[in-house]
């Protein structure tokens, strides 16, 4: 029992970490980009822009992950299968990142928005005075300023977005949760499987969690 | 591009499930704020006994997901021949009770932090002044402490119940024909993803939209008595308005 | 094809209207400004000045009238705000630092990414600046490690830094505490000494005596009196602007 554990389970456990943080690291990094882009369209963006970002925002919120999850899996494979006229297994990581990086930019996208519009005006005026571009304002003044405000927020989100790979399970991916899955299936010990599987959960959204307060802490430099 | 026959013959299983979708909402709910008032208390309360593991209950289960914790009631407690031995046993085979369950449990910890947020909001002057006056605990509780901390939990609240309709999704994972089970199943024998998922979202995106309008509502006609409260209430900071928490 | 020359005055407002949806803050501005004047706008609060002078570089936007400054007609073309805004400096009431910089990197940005200076020369700009209004030695702090007057000195040496011909300055030391107000004061007095065209929003009626060419009072949106700081102070022409010294002098 030990050994298999060791062996066999363990790895495929780590596995399952591994796959799950690599579909959270780079959902967070497209959804962060796309986030940043619907903030600034919603202040910004002109009026059609403005609106089309808030409904996209109305109907992510409004919506469940799972449907999100299996309207891009589901419906990419029938589009692919389409487009190329063979049957296209889609690629559950691309899906999965695709889907859950959609959901973290609608709520990302508020919260670099209200941190956008909580840097005082009195900034932007001082950049435009020195003769920046709108461009380099945006990014040498707003953006980092914004940045610092937004990272509470940003940081609960990202923990929301861990716990959320688990749903891309559904769609076959072994991410922790499927893996947890297939072990407990093997060894008729359910109850302990996902409780080992809580646990590494638990390690990780906390070690998130105490790095986004660091991080809060350390980007709070020159604030007093 | 999208073929409306295929819709219109999904629609009334949809609606099936989104009937399902409502109990399950409406248990979970209910469970959870039941569980939720005391754990709440317990978490604000001076003595480590009541607070510590109030608090250990909330960080835990907010930091695993909540699909998980559906796998380990529906899946995990049968593994334990005590379990399946006991006069529970009935409830926790059947995946209806098990998702209520895990879900309840789920909300609860959540529910606990905004209406313990909003509890530690309440000017202790306030509750002072109450206790000044001759009322007793329970007195000031009721007339002063939870009025305020209502007011001031709600928007959270809103936040909570939407998010827990939406979880309620997850109860098709453990072959449940809520909503997005029912749209699962129309998927596989129409193969028909667009419209039905589409169909089901909008369906879900109609629940959702049209509740949050009426409990924002519920919330402005509640402050519309108070109006010289206004600038009060507006001081108490609505906990993590419009963050998703699960 | 450019609409900028170096015919006139530095900066010519004519008729110059603004407003904030139905309140016209600004009603029909004419403003001559000359090269190397010195220029003290008052008036009650309310009274249009900062706006007048935030028009200026654009900072806010006009609705009627033309302004030019440095020969360039303001309007809706991007290339001439620019130009203008590479040549007037401002100061702020509320400074304005960028406070994700240091006292330094606040100097150095604008004349890298606007006048393209290396980072080594736009340090040595800097420090020069910084060690002119008295500040060199905080170069490497935050703003927020400053108090009001260094940090509204070091924002007068960010400006500075960009070489500006025309300075304009929004009641530069209203959001300081009383004891601060002098060192701003005397960094500003050492600047007029420069030659440099400066146009000042201030209650300080001791500076604008000591330095201004021309005192402009406003009311109401309006130039209601201008003239020499002498004459305007001894005999206010006006019944509105012997109202506001008797308030503004006690």
């Amino acid at each position: 029992m030990t050994m298999d554990w060791l062996s066999g389970y363990g790895l495929q456990l780590i596995f399952g970490a591994v796959t799950m943080l690599s579909v959270a690291l780079v959902a967070l990094v497209v959804g962060t980009v796309l986030g940043i882009s619907l903030g600034t369209a919603k202040i910004y963006g002109a009026k059609p822009l403005r609106y089309s970002a808030e409904a996209y925002t109305a109907v992510v919120r409004g919506v469940p992950d799972l449907i999100v999850i299996y309207l891009i899996y589901f419906g990419g494979t029938v589009a692919l299968t389409k487009i190329t006229g063979q049957y296209v297994d889609i690629n559950g990581f691309a899906a999965g990142v695709a889907a859950l990086a959609f959901i973290f930019a609608a709520y990302a996208g508020d919260i670099f928005r209200g941190a956008i519009g909580q840097v005082p005006r009195g900034q932007t005026e001082a950049a435009h005075a020195l003769g920046l571009s709108p461009r380099a304002a945006f990014f040498r003044i707003i953006l980092p300023q914004a940045w610092r405000l937004a990272l509470p927020g940003f940081g609960n989100l990202a923990i929301i977005l861990i716990k959320q790979t688990s749903l891309i399970s559904v769609i076959g991916l072994e991410e922790l949760l499927r893996a947890s899955s297939v072990i407990s299936g093997a060894t008729r010990q359910p109850f302990l499987v996902y409780s080992v599987a809580a646990i590494l959960y638990l390690i990780i959204t906390s070690i998130v969690s105490w790095g986004f307060r660091n991080a809060g802490i350390r980007s709070n430099r020159g604030f007093a | 591009m999208l073929d409306f026959s295929i819709m219109a013959d999904a629609f009334p299983n949809l609606l099936k499930g989104a009937g399902m979708t409502g109990r399950l909402s409406i248990l979970i709910l209910l469970l959870g704020m039941m569980l939720a008032v005391p754990l709440a208390y317990a978490r604000n309360a001076q003595s480590i006994w009541l607070h510590g593991p109030a608090s250990i209950y909330i960080l835990v289960i907010r930091g695993i997901p909540s699909l998980l914790q559906v796998f380990i009631v529906y899946y995990g407690l049968g593994q334990f021949s005590f379990v399946r031995n006991s006069a529970l046993w009935p409830i926790f085979r059947d995946p209806f009770w098990c998702v209520i369950i895990a879900l309840g449990l789920n909300s609860a910890a959540y529910t606990a932090e905004i209406i313990a947020g909003a509890l530690r909001q309440v000017p202790k002057g306030l509750v002072e002044a109450a206790q000044a006056l001759g009322l007793s605990w329970f007195q000031t509780q009721r007339k002063v402490t939870i009025p305020l901390a209502v007011r001031a939990a709600l928007p959270a609240y809103e936040n909570e119940v939407i998010l827990t309709i939406k979880a309620t999704s997850l109860a098709s994972t453990i072959t449940l024909l809520d909503l997005t089970g029912a749209a699962r199943l129309e998927v596989s024998n129409t193969f028909a993803p667009y419209e039905v998922f589409l169909t089901a979202g909008a369906i879900y995106f109609c629940i959702t939209t049209s509740l949050s309008w009426l409990l924002r509502r519920f919330e402005v006609r509640l402050s519309a008595g108070h109006r010289n409260e206004e600038r009060r209430v507006k001081e108490f900071q609505p906990v993590l308005p419009g963050i998703p928490d699960h | 094809m450019e609409s900028c020359s170096s015919e006139g005055g530095t900066v010519v407002m004519s008729a110059v209207t603004k407003r904030f949806g139905s309140f016209a803050a600004l009603k029909g501005i004419g403003l001559s400004v000359d090269r190397g004047e010195k220029i003290v706008i008052c008036g009650p609060s309310g009274s249009g000045k900062s706006t007048l002078i935030r028009c200026i570089n654009r900072i806010e936007k006009h609705d009627g009238g033309s302004i030019v400054v440095e020969g360039c007609l303001l309007d809706h073309r991007l290339t001439n705000i620019d130009k203008v805004r590479r040549e007037v400096g401002m100061v702020f009431q509320s400074f304005n630092l960028f406070p994700h910089m240091t006292v330094l990197e606040n100097c150095m940005l604008a004349p890298m990414l606007v006048r393209g200076l290396k980072a080594a020369e736009a340090e040595d700009v800097a420090i020069s600046y910084l060690r002119r209004v008295r500040i060199a030695d905080q170069a490497a702090k935050y703003p927020s490690q400053l108090s009001g007057g260094q940090q509204q000195r070091v924002a007068i040496a960010r400006a500075m830094c960009m070489k500006p011909k025309i300075m304009l300055l929004d009641e530069p030391t209203s959001a300081l505490d009383p004891e601060m107000v002098k060192e701003v004061l005397n960094t500003m007095i050492e600047l007029a000494g420069d030659g440099m065209t400066m146009i000042c929003v201030t209650h300080e009626m001791g500076f604008a005596r000591q330095v201004a060419d021309r005192v402009i009072f406003m009311d109401e949106g309006a130039i209601v009196e201008e003239g020499a700081p002498e004459q305007f102070f001894r005999q206010p022409k006006t019944q509105r602007a012997r109202d506001f010294l008797s308030q503004v002098l006690h």
